[in-house]
């Protein structure tokens, strides 16, 4: 680390990558070390401009998870997220961020970026060492538009980095001893990992973890519900599952079936879902042994009550009652746990620390909001309706992002 | 039923004709699962979870389980006390084992069709034996799928000989001595596929001209990475006529699970034959019965008493092919293995 000691100018403000066997996909080898203003007009801009580029990209257009982010980055989006942000401290960003992004969700680092930047960081970016054409696109129109010279200035701001994982231990360490705050996205393994990297005094971590959610539909309501409104409840659902082979941290596992009138919601909703999925969802062949195996698995156990195998790209399985253990109940390529419940209260004991999103059905945001000021569930950050399980928002797993990634100059 | 059942083992192996199998194996697939469903409670519960009713059901209709399971689950229709042997296999997914748990009786009814399937392809004479192997470290009663299949088939010969050294490479001494025994008459080679391919046949070939021609090569074990080098079957024996004179080379397939049962491949047509004892069909991504293309093996086999292995659906994609010009006239349904149905990308952002 004794070159990083020059005395110079540049190397006090600026931290370089150049000495780092590494491959700089996007952004610059020199990485300010200062910091921005939150929700900078500026970024938002630059954020609006990429917008623009991925959506006329004809190669982009081919990748839904571009077009969601190209959605993502528009000022129409990014303003309206902004609009719920209000502070009257002084803010700036916290300085320089290492991000380390999973491995299997493309887009992932991008929205991992777009947190830095907004927060006012610079962000060295760790992408997936597998190859995904999509981080490919994204790199190639990032260097396009950080060539413009409105936009020059942002490129010392961002560098998209990839390592193979074997020496982690090289690059991870200095990237660890070099940055004011580390984002790391993953598994329980991966941020375990990290832990063992030093970082600087001040310095901490920002962990998005491995997660667990459910959904919870009011059959009261979904009992009378009209058919226009029931065809967009199943998209929704499919969308927050099937597209990501309800394997997204926020893609419901368990559905709470609340109220009275579960046995016919459950047939009418199941089959309802059944019938789009085979039209629309493309299983994958070492799926079906391997549900078939788990609910093998399944009917041997305590605590289910019964299953059912509505084809193989929906199976559902009862539970018998409410256990410890809810969290490891999870299912893959439409495969879901289900229990009927009169009260939410009842959930309260068994909602762990993983619990992240509860998507619901035919409720008023107000019952949500009395039910956790009333139980104070240990877990559960974010309760949003069916369909929007996957948006991801500046406010996630439980951080206020803005604020989390940014510091507060204090005035008297 | 049971004597029939005797008979038939006694008989010619591949005896059945299509409406005898089908009458005969009906029944006592019925029995079987009826059986197993008697005798595990774990199994029973799953088969109830399935549906089934313990009335009879046509051979298509009768709930099977995975291969995976028994890794999932200790699958027995015994007393523990009455577990003879052990048989453990990795497999490719994942770390967990299976297990499978035989009783004494069953283990020598296994054997016993092995036997009978082994010396109606291959005669019953006991001849000299190379195993392409390192000799397998046997503790008590537990083996893994490698060792059982080893210890399987070097019933069928004398003076065994591994091969393999413990650096794994091929002991040529041992090899030579064997060969200057030996080969001047009839002998066996036995292996697993890929380490026949890769460290016998390279290592020698770059060695003296051997001269294999009495030998008879019997290999199993799957294809996976040779099919990665681009080494059919076709290949494979194309290799060992060219460089050894080696005609007679023999391809296996079989489940652990299903240890007696297992199906060789034809001299002829190079296709799997079921036997008398087990059954095959083949499943599409709906699990429906196919006739024709590719999908699921599923095998059904009438030796598994001591465990619920009777029916079991497979992570291999397979194929029934019918070879009307095979002079053989097969009886038994004949199929071709594709190999290991292939994982997916996994989307998502769980398990990273």
């Amino acid at each position: 680390m004794e070159e990083f000691k020059i005395q110079s100018l540049e190397v006090v403000a600026m931290f370089s990558l150049s000495n780092l066997n590494l491959k700089i996909l996007a952004g610059s080898s020199k990485i300010n070390k200062t910091a921005l203003k939150p929700l900078d007009e500026n970024v938002c801009e630059f954020l609006n401009f990429f917008s623009q580029k991925l959506v006329s990209n004809k190669d982009a257009r081919k990748y839904s998870d571009l077009i969601a982010l190209s959605f993502w980055c528009s000022k129409k989006n990014i303003n309206k997220l902004k609009e719920r942000f209000s502070f009257n401290e002084k803010r700036l960003g916290r300085g320089l961020i290492f991000h380390v992004t999973p491995s299997n969700v493309p887009t992932n680092f991008f929205y991992s970026l777009i947190f830095g930047i907004l927060s006012g960081n610079s962000n060295i970016v760790k992408v997936p060492s597998n190859d995904f054409p999509q981080i490919d696109l994204i790199c190639k129109i990032l260097n396009e538009i950080l060539k413009i010279k409105k936009f020059n200035y942002f490129k010392n701001y961002i560098c998209i980095v990839k390592y193979k994982d074997e020496n982690l231990n090289d690059s991870t360490k200095i990237l660890s001893e070099n940055c004011d705050l580390r984002v790391i996205w993953g598994g329980d393994n991966t941020i375990n990992q990290l832990r063992d990297y030093k970082m600087l005094p001040h310095a901490n971590d920002i962990t998005f973890g491995d997660r667990y959610s459910l959904s919870i539909i009011n059959s009261k309501i979904f009992d009378k519900i009209s058919k226009k409104k029931l065809s967009s409840l199943i998209k929704n659902f499919y969308n927050d599952t099937y597209l990501v082979d309800q394997n997204a941290c926020s893609s419901p596992h368990l559905i709470l079936w609340y109220g009275k009138k579960f046995k016919s919601a459950k047939i009418k909703f199941w089959n309802e879902l059944n019938k789009k999925i085979l039209k629309e969802y493309q299983l994958p062949m070492n799926a079906i042994t391997e549900k078939y195996n788990k609910y093998c698995t399944d009917l041997t156990k305590k605590y289910i009550k019964k299953g059912k195998i509505f084809s193989q790209s929906l199976y559902t399985v009862e539970l018998n009652k409410l256990y410890l253990d809810l969290e490891n109940l999870r299912g893959k390529w439409g495969y879901f746990y289900e229990i009927n419940i009169d009260n939410i209260d009842e959930m309260t004991n068994y909602i762990t620390k993983k619990f992240q999103t509860l998507t619901y059905f035919g409720f008023n945001k107000i019952f949500f909001e009395k039910y956790i000021e009333n139980n104070k569930p240990l877990g559960i950050d974010r309760i949003v309706p069916i369909g929007k399980g996957l948006n991801i928002d500046l406010f996630w797993d439980g951080y206020d992002v803005i604020k989390t990634l940014s510091r507060v100059v204090h005035f008297e | 039923m049971e004597k029939n059942y005797i008979k038939i083992i006694r008989e010619n192996p591949y005896s059945l004709d299509k409406n005898e199998k089908n009458t005969f194996f009906k029944k006592k697939m019925n029995d079987l699962t009826r059986y197993h469903y008697s005798k595990s409670n774990i199994y029973k519960k799953i088969l109830n979870g399935l549906d089934y009713k313990e009335k009879n059901f046509n051979l298509e209709q009768l709930p099977f389980i995975t291969t995976n399971l028994f890794k999932e689950l200790d699958l027995l229709s015994i007393e523990p006390k009455k577990v003879f042997k052990i048989l453990s296999s990795s497999g490719t997914s994942g770390s967990k084992t299976s297990k499978i748990y035989l009783d004494k009786e069953n283990s020598i009814v296994q054997r016993n069709v092995l036997n009978k399937i082994f010396e109606y392809n291959f005669g019953n004479k006991r001849m000299p034996m190379l195993i392409v192997s390192s000799n397998p470290n046997i503790s008590r009663n537990s083996f893994d799928a490698k060792t059982a299949a080893i210890l399987g088939f070097s019933m069928f010969g004398t003076n065994h000989t591994y091969i393999i050294n413990k650096k794994g490479e091929v002991d040529l001494n041992e090899f030579e001595k064997f060969i200057e025994k030996y080969s001047e008459k009839d002998f066996l080679i036995f292996g697993f596929t890929y380490e026949v391919f890769q460290t016998f046949f390279d290592k020698i070939k770059k060695n003296n001209k051997y001269d294999l021609r009495n030998g008879i090569l019997i290999h199993g074990g799957g294809w996976k990475k040779l099919k990665n080098k681009k080494i059919s079957n076709k290949k494979f024996k194309k290799n060992f006529l060219k460089e050894y004179n080696l005609t007679k080379v023999f391809n296996y397939y079989g489940l652990i699970e299903q240890i007696g049962s297992i199906f060789f491949e034809c001299p002829v047509c190079s296709l799997f034959v079921c036997s008398n004892f087990s059954e095959i069909f083949i499943r599409d991504k709906n699990l429906n019965i196919i006739k024709k293309g590719k999908g699921f093996v599923q095998l059904l086999s009438l030796l598994p008493k001591s465990y619920p292995g009777h029916n079991i659906l497979t992570e291999d994609i397979g194929e029934i092919v019918q070879n009307p010009n095979c002079k053989f006239d097969h009886k038994g349904k004949c199929f071709k293995i594709h190999g290991r149905v292939q994982n997916s990308v996994i989307r998502g952002c769980s398990d990273v």
